[in-house]
């Protein structure tokens, strides 16, 4: 029972959620190990527990910037005091002072492009790695939508580093990115998997088909009366975010805020503390809400827009019913909304003309070759590649020039290989089409495309089975009341004098 | 968005231009761009209060605003950019300044840059004492730098009050200097503090609440905040918390990077035609960081650059003149150049 003892006294948790405790075993017994928990199911604790247990270092390779940050200030939240988060967020000299500290932190988050930095490779491998995580490793692989170059690396990492015990942690995965991600960390002859279900049958799955995006508006007005919060409104775009929560708010439900990666740091965090603790309804927020968030009780997820990915869809639906109460995820569809993603996945990839130009570049400049990344400026401004098409461009530029090839073939390679990831962001984009399509019941059809079957019968399981809106709506006029006349003194003293 | 609070702001600037400069010189002003023209510019024109009171404003933006101000007949063009306010522009900006008056505490000049730094120390340690007084230390802090962490735990180490105490001293001292705001509801800023089970409300949803538009709301804020600024600036031993949590915000001279250079070798003695020449830089850069210099320090003496019977000609000038042009002056002054009046300017903005 000892695992159960740190639970309690590190987490204030009595008991494990399913599949924790077996892939905690499995790396405290010091085996490498593939983990695939649906999201909302406490994937963190995984390697947060097992730091607690063992000796030496945890490092956690977390492909996004808000998403480390929340896990590091949860670790901090929960009182541990030896978390860093090494990142672009920290200024130099805080680096410096990190590097020359870095054995006395017992969490050790990292973003990968950092791990280019021969100084942060040299540190860590002075230090006694316990356990190497690698989260979202389903990033890993060339197949996988959200296929992030750097973490092509981490294979390479591991080994400098000593090949410590690896956990690779993932929500959602096919069988084809499993095999990615053993195969490029290295332990594909040497691991064990845990694989659970991506289903989560408290949440009921409903598409509803609308004409038009003004019925689609109109649907949304409705649905935000009447459903029972909290809950979330998913939009693909900032500003229709902000449009629709102050179309809300003047159809007279206050507590209802856009989040969005536009707005300022100070507001993003009171937005989202506000949600967390009951003061706010409803958020109108783009994919950069919700991560790491941890509120048990979201009743409901809308998408409005249609999302890019079956697996990005699940993981922002992921987030109703922590609690593992009946939850409901509303996709809202009228004919033509998947033009919107076709275009924001094409517009994230150089296109042949930008290639071109870049080749125009090279052969003006072929001492730069090399050294391709010092001439970001110069190259950007001729062909116009945005922050992250430069970074796409480069890092495959890098990685082929080191192996030795022309830079011709290099460049005409890489036309073929931005071929192919259009074609996976499009195939993807239909398979969410085909799923919106289908008659047949939409949680056997998502588990399908996992290699799933479904279990048993699940209750409120999707509009195609039979739903009953009704059961997940509110009492009317229950959150009507109106809030007390505000008074500055006294709120002034409520925060600062104790009050016995 | 309402914008009306915004258009008084700006054909208040307007007024005060009388036609002399063009309308981006107060998109600068707003903006609060360290250059020196803005800067000699505020002072010339009295603007200072509202320096960088506006940081986001965009050209767009304040295109958009100035055409529509001329669509209501309120501003008419001069020359290319340059607007007067015509009788009927008069007369709405008094009744609209009647309605919602520039708050009077305003200081952006003086208090941009520490204003924020106070905003995020005192956000945070408000947020501190709240859950100490709960006994709960599980919250997300709303203040993610890293050195507003730093000097929080600097602050309660060495402040001098105990802990139990500095709740209490800060909402007495807070209260006292709030209480004497006089055109400002206090709610504007004690609605965005953070607590124990109470999160702040944002910018937005406080001007929203309190029903007034975001961008006089902005001002509102800005000027509760360098009311205090101001208050402990006064009286410090009457606001000895607030004092200690205002001391290293930085609010002395502020200087563009450049001319700090030039000052630090003015002050070892070189003259201006060395500096320009140590520095590369062309004799007329020079004398604007002088200028500059001049705008922002009050200790700084002109006289080894402009006689005293000069600078009492030009002023004298400046006085008699309809307009301070610095062309008009020069003219009645000839003997003197534009460096010497401008320097006699910057000493003139200052006196008022
Ligand atoms: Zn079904």
């Amino acid at each position: 029972m000892r695992l159960e003892a740190v639970l309690q006294s590190k987490f204030g948790y009595p008991a494990f959620r399913p599949g924790q405790k077996e892939i905690i075993e499995s790396v405290l017994s010091g085996r490498n190990t593939v983990a695939m928990l649906p999201t909302g199911t406490g994937k963190s604790l995984c390697y947060q527990l097992p730091g607690y247990v063992i000796e030496g270092q945890v490092i956690i390779i977390s492909p996004l910037l808000s998403l480390m940050q929340d896990q590091a200030e949860q670790l901090m939240m929960n009182g541990e005091k030896k978390v860093i988060a090494f990142n672009s967020f920290l200024t130099s000299a805080e680096k410096k002072q990190a590097l020359i500290h870095l054995n006395q932190y017992k969490f050790i988050f990292i973003s990968p492009e950092m791990l280019y930095y021969e100084s942060v490779l040299s540190q860590l491998k002075k230090l006694r790695i316990a356990l190497f995580v690698v989260d979202e490793a389903h990033c890993i692989s060339q197949w996988g939508y959200d296929f992030r170059p750097d973490y092509l690396k981490l294979g390479e990492v591991r080994k400098i580093i000593g090949n410590p015990v690896t956990l690779a942690l993932t929500a959602t995965a096919t069988s084809e990115v499993k095999g990615d991600i053993k195969k490029s960390l290295g332990i594909l002859d040497d691991c064990s998997e845990f694989i659970y279900s991506v289903d989560r049958p408290n949440i009921a799955l409903s598409v509803e088909r609308l004409d038009n995006f003004r019925e689609k508006t109109e649907r949304l007005v409705e649905l935000a009366e009447i459903l029972k919060g909290p809950g979330i409104i998913y939009f693909s775009s900032k500003k229709k975010a902000e449009q629709s929560a102050e179309l809300l708010r003047d159809k007279g439900a206050k507590r209802v805020m856009a989040y969005h990666g536009g707005m300022d740091q100070e507001s993003r965090i009171l937005v989202q503390q506000q949600f967390i603790h009951g003061q706010l309804d409803l958020i109108c927020a783009t994919s950069a809400f919700g991560m790491g968030i941890n509120k048990d009780n979201i009743r409901y997820v809308i998408h409005f827009h249609m999302p890019l990915q079956i697996e990005s869809y699940l993981q922002e639906i992921g987030r109703a019913g922590r609690d593992g109460k009946q939850s409901i995820a509303i996709m809202l569809y009228s004919p033509g909304d998947e033009q919107l993603p076709i275009q924001l996945a094409e517009s994230e990839l150089p296109d042949k003309a930008q290639i071109d130009w870049i080749m125009e570049w090279v052969e003006e400049n072929p001492n730069a070759i090399p050294n391709i990344g010092l001439f970001e400026e110069q190259i950007k401004q001729r062909s116009g590649l945005t922050d992250v098409q430069w970074r796409i461009f480069n890092d495959f530029f890098d990685r082929k020039s080191k192996s030795g090839l022309d830079y011709r073939r290099i460049l005409q390679d890489m036309k073929g290989y931005y071929e192919g990831r259009i074609k996976l962001k499009r195939d993807s984009i239909e398979e969410v089409y085909k799923w919106i399509h289908k008659k047949t019941c939409r949680r056997e059809n998502i588990l399908s495309y996992f290699d799933e079957g479904k279990n048993a019968s699940v209750p409120s399981c999707c509009d195609i089975c039979g739903l009953q809106l009704g059961n997940f709506t509110r009492n009317t006029n229950s959150d009507n009341q109106e809030s007390p006349l505000y008074d500055w003194k006294n709120h002034l003293e409520y925060l600062l004098i104790p009050s016995e | 968005m309402e914008r009306s609070y915004l258009k008084t702001v700006i054909m208040y600037c307007v007024k005060e231009l009388q036609g002399q400069r063009t309308i981006y010189s107060i998109l600068h002003l707003l903006n609060g761009k360290k250059s020196s023209q803005t800067i000699q510019d505020a002072h010339l024109f009295q603007l200072t209060p509202l320096f960088r009171t506006f940081g986001s404003l965009s050209r767009d933006v304040l295109d958009q605003l100035a055409q529509e101000l001329v669509s209501s007949c309120w501003m008419a063009p001069t020359d290319e950019k340059h607007f007067i306010l015509t009788s009927e522009g008069q007369e709405e900006l008094g009744r609209s300044l009647l309605e919602c008056p520039i708050p009077s505490s305003l200081n952006g000049w003086l208090y941009h840059s520490a204003g924020d730094l106070f905003w995020e120390r005192i956000t945070l340690l408000i947020q501190v004492i709240s859950h100490l007084n709960n006994n709960n230390v599980k919250y997300l802090p709303i203040q993610r730098k890293r050195d507003v962490h730093e000097w929080l735990k600097y602050f309660l180490r060495t402040s001098g009050f105990a802990r139990n105490e500095v709740g209490v001293v800060l909402n007495r001292e807070l209260c006292q200097c709030l209480e004497r705001l006089s055109d400002i509801n206090p709610a504007v800023l004690t609605l965005r503090l953070t607590g124990y089970n109470r999160i702040g409300l944002t910018a937005v949803q406080t001007s929203e609440q309190l029903g007034i538009s975001h961008d006089y709301y902005h001002h509102q804020f800005l000027g509760a905040i360098h009311h205090i600024l101001a208050s402990v600036k006064e009286n410090p031993a009457e606001y000895p918390l607030i004092d200690k949590l205002v001391s290293g915000t930085g609010n002395e001279v502020q200087l563009t990077l450049s001319a700090q250079k030039t000052y630090t070798l003015l002050k070892q003695g070189l003259n201006l035609d060395v500096i320009a020449k140590t520095r590369n830089l062309k004799k007329s850069t020079i004398e604007d960081h002088v200028v500059e210099i001049a705008l922002n320090d009050s200790g700084f003496n002109i006289t080894s650059y402009v006689s005293e019977k000069k600078q009492k000609l030009i002023l004298q000038a400046a006085n008699s003149a309809d307009s301070l042009q610095l062309k008009q002056i020069r003219q009645m002054v000839p003997e003197s150049d534009y460096f010497e009046i401008r320097l006699v300017m910057a000493k003139l903005g200052e006196g008022q």
